[in-house]
């Protein structure tokens, strides 16, 4: 039962309009911008703050009642960006300001609430980008630096996390401080640089669930954008897996924009309902090219180059597939606004009879382990008949920097159909197991459903994570239930 | 794809449970930024700020997403119908901005299919609604004027004919000069237009904007029947309201179906007589205005380009967009009339916010729908806002000399 007091000073620090308590109004945040989970969880408050002295107020009286707070997180259509034990859920929507952009030395400062769309409208005004694909409209900034898990989106310089130079953070007292970059905001040389003297501590945030602190600010690293641009698409078929498997090898350790794979299915959906094929017989795998230049000649010798990786590794140029999802209007990343997404959700009705693509696991592993992993995804979702028409089981992989690979796969089942609910279920466990005693995590949902791997392989973190917790949050007000 | 303003409630509950969460709906930012070398075009540039409730009440429960969450919990058997519930689906202003960002789910669909099931569940609708719903039942229009005026009586048009101009209750009771103009433009332009007179009937809108479909499919079918027996073969209409119920609502197969007769809005007309040369515009106006797309007639129904010909042709006037405009035109808070009789401050604060927009760009603001005009020129009124607020058939007929 909520301490009609705790309502009657929360709506004295950010005003009655912000705070409520209606059943209806917190159900409404019960749920996630989430293709894999329906975790629902419904907060007991919803409170706006707008600023980062409200968040620190907010933060102290919910000590004093001994109340959970928790910030709306989630990124990449993955995990739950919601509480896990109710209490207050702060929602940072209208707090959205851009605070800064230092187009000399390529920086931005933005409150927490600010979507990436906003934020990269603007950066591109000032011929600046921010490598990031997990754009999704819903997320905002801190949103995706927070959530624990891995989603959709992602170019080969990685995660929205690894862009991430400085918070301003509330910590679980109220006390509000700036770290990384943001240790420099007020001086003369502004959010420079990450590192500080001593251990860099930035680390200890992202991926928090706010869990040690609540981001009120964050200041991303950007790159410069350049003016030309090109994306075209290589091909491969199943059996010759490892020769595409050593292409991403070699492409993510050039200096490209982004590099993609998925396997056939992903198009195979246009296929199954009009019997037009988007790609050829011998078509297994695409390997998408995004690569950009500040000069024509610049362009042109990448191109050239991974031209000549390409078909040195018997790959084949495939016209058509990245012109059509990566160069075209809107960005891909925009699910229900993008033509070809309003076409993949008119697939779903048709074939599965409502719902959208199930993700049913996503994961990380090195790249070099690629043609494993694929074959026991395929393996696994063959035994269990989710492979193929009509579910169409997709590879959607993002093969970043330092050789890692990311990957989701997901498939066309109706939430509400238990018979193939079931099976994707199967699915998703075995592959699990299989994945975990390899020392692989499951990281689309947190925390982690059973078995959990996700402890049990970091067992030595997660003591640590769980220490840090009890000192930071002795009272386990921020984001309980995390750690 | 479903198209989902044929859909009757049933398909509905089948089909709610499709949104993605997004929030492309209402967060703030466009929906699509940049395609690696350019900024979007207009097409893909959705508006800062893009659903009015939501801007107003904060919350997510009145965001397009938001109530996507409770109707599919509500179909579902999942959630009981409470008060916040009703209040989050009155609120919207049917303005469909989320239809056009959504283009899988058109999430301002659901919000009708709601406002039904709460009436179907026999709950109780904001009162204002209840009140204007017993209007038109027991006076045939939304004021529950008993007496009808006789707008046209100067003009002795009669009552049956093939081209039959509908003039709907805001310009019939409240703006009978817009309704004027119009007809006075037809009939320089040689038409033989007539008017139902005391016979015509409220088309029905709010009916259906309240929820009530069974009264609202009565009301479609006796005004198309009347219609009929008059001899149309043509109805002409100068409310974006009227005009979006006969052209979508009334043609929806579980309403009426196919119409005997063609829908024209006046601003089609007057742009086709323009380009035909039947009419012409002579006087100078010496105006810089901005021109209001009204959600009923530009999202609703498509029409953006043939206001905007007749303004370019009426010689001195120069036309000046705002930042939200064509199809991420800001709605003027009016709601399709629910949020201004239910909902006054935020419809106050929205139109408010809109005038301000214009005020930035122009010295008149000019639209085609008689609820905007209504609410523009109460909301400036009450807000101290200075700005001329005008009729696109007003601004015709003094270029053409027709009224003073």
């Amino acid at each position: 039962m909520l301490d009609e007091n705790l309502i009657k000073e929360l709506k004295a620090i950010v005003g009655p309009k912000m705070v409520s308590t209606a059943p209806t109004v917190c159900e409404s945040y019960a749920y996630s911008f989430s293709l894999s989970i329906d975790w629902v969880t419904r907060p007991e408050i919803v409170v706006m703050p707008t600023t980062t002295r409200h968040v620190s107020e907010i933060v102290k009286l919910a000590n004093r009642y001994k109340v959970p707070v928790t910030p709306k997180g989630v990124a990449g259509m993955t995990g739950h960006g919601g509480p896990l034990h109710g209490g207050i859920l702060l929602d940072f929507i209208h707090m959205d300001k851009i605070l800064l952009i230092d187009d000399k030395n390529m920086k931005a400062v933005t409150e927490p609430g600010c979507s990436f769309f906003k934020l990269a409208q603007e950066l591109f005004k000032k011929e600046m980008i921010l490598p990031t694909a997990e754009y999704g409209p819903g997320p905002n900034v801190a949103a995706s630096a927070i959530t624990p898990v891995n989603g959709f989106g992602k170019t080969r310089y990685g995660r929205n996390i690894d862009l991430v130079e400085g918070f301003e953070v509330v910590l679980p007292t109220g006390e509000i401080v700036q770290i990384g970059s943001m240790a420099y905001a007020e001086t003369d040389f502004g959010p420079f640089f990450r590192y500080i003297t001593g251990p860099d501590l930035i680390g200890l945030f992202t991926q928090s669930n706010g869990a040690y602190g609540i981001v009120t600010k964050i200041a991303y690293r950007c790159l410069k954008r350049p003016p030309y641009w090109s994306f075209f698409t290589y091909y491969w078929p199943l059996e010759k897996i490892r020769k595409c498997a050593e292409v991403l090898q070699e492409a993510t350790a050039m200096e490209l924009f982004d590099v993609h794979i998925n396997d056939k299915w992903k198009f195979e959906a246009f296929k199954y309902l009009t019997g037009v094929s988007l790609v050829p017989d011998d078509c297994y795998f695409c390997v998408i090219f995004s690569i950009n230049g500040f000069s024509q000649q610049e362009l042109e010798g990448k191109r050239k180059t991974v031209e000549a990786l390409c078909s040195g590794l018997e790959g084949k140029e495939l016209p058509g597939i990245a012109e059509t999802f990566f160069d075209a209007w809107p960005t891909f990343f925009c699910p229900p606004t993008h033509p070809i997404a309003a076409q993949l959700a008119d697939a779903g009705y048709k074939v599965i009879k409502g719902g959208y693509m199930y993700l049913y696991d996503s994961m990380n592993y090195p790249l070099s382990w690629f043609p494993e992993v694929y074959e026991k995804i395929m393996e696994i979702a063959q035994k269990h008949k989710i492979h193929g028409p009509p579910r169409l089981t997709v590879f959607d992989g993002f093969p970043m920097k330092s050789q890692v690979m990311c990957s989701q796969t997901w498939a066309f089942v109706n939430r509400k159909d238990p018979e193939w609910m079931q099976a994707i279920h199967k699915s998703t466990e075995e592959l699990r197991e299989w994945f975990g005693k390899r020392g692989g995590t499951y990281q689309q949902c947190f925390p982690p459903v059973l078995p959990d791997f996700t402890w049990t392989n970091q067992k030595s973190a997660h003591t640590l994570l769980k220490r840090f917790k009890q000192f930071l949050d002795p009272n386990n007000i921020l984001s309980p239930g995390t750690f | 794809m479903p198209e989902f303003k044929t859909w009757n409630l049933e398909q509905f509950k089948e089909w709610i449970d499709l949104c993605l969460h997004c929030g492309a709906c209402y967060a703030r930012g466009p929906i699509v930024p940049h395609n690696w070398r350019e900024l979007p075009p207009h097409e893909y540039a959705a508006p800062h700020k893009k659903c009015p409730p939501f801007e107003y009440f904060k919350f997510k429960n009145y965001s397009p997403q938001g109530r996507q969450i409770l109707a599919s919990l509500i179909f579902n058997d999942r959630y009981e119908i409470d008060e916040e519930v009703i209040r989050s689906f009155f609120s919207c202003t049917s303005c469909a901005m989320c239809n056009e960002i959504c283009i899988p789910y058109r999430p301002m669909y659901t919000v009708l299919a709601m406002r039904q099931e709460i009436v179907e569940k026999g709950l109780e609708i904001p009162n204002p609604l209840k009140k204007i719903t017993d209007n038109i039942q027991s006076s045939g229009n939304i004021f529950g004027s008993r007496k009808h005026p006789e707008i046209f009586k100067e003009l002795s048009i009669p009552e049956t004919g093939e081209d039959i101009f509908y003039s709907g209750c805001y310009a019939t009771y409240l703006q009978p000069e817009t309704a004027l103009a119009s007809v006075k433009i037809l009939k320089s332009a040689g038409i033989d237009i007539a008017h139902l007179g005391d016979k015509e009937g409220c088309c029905g809108e709010m009916l259906k904007q309240s929820g009530n479909m069974e009264l609202f499919k009565k009301t479609a079918v006796e005004n198309v029947e009347k219609l009929k027996q008059a001899g149309a073969k043509r109805v002409i209409i100068s409310c974006a309201h009227g005009y979006s119920t006969f052209k979508n609502d009334y043609t929806n197969p579980h309403v009426v179906g196919a119409l005997p007769f063609e829908v024209i809005h006046i601003t089609e007309m007057i742009a086709s007589l323009l380009k035909n040369g039947r009419i012409r515009f002579s006087k100078n106006l010496n105006k810089t205005v901005t021109y209001h797309d009204p959600c009923f007639l530009g999202r609703q129904c498509g029409i953006y380009t043939q206001p905007r010909e007749i303004l370019a042709a009426i010689p001195g006037l120069t036309l000046n967009e705002m930042d939200r405009y064509g199809k991420w035109s800001y709605c003027c808070g009016a709601g399709g009339k629910v949020t201004m009789n239910a909902f006054p401050e935020m419809a106050k604060e929205t139109g408010k916010e809109r005038l301000l927009e214009a005020r930035a760009v122009a010295d008149t603001l000019v639209t085609s729908c008689p609820t905007c005009l209504a609410h523009f020129k109460k909301t400036a009124k009450t807000e101290g806002i200075d700005i001329e607020i005008v009729d696109v058939s007003m601004l015709v007929a003094k270029t053409m000399e027709l009224v003073d």
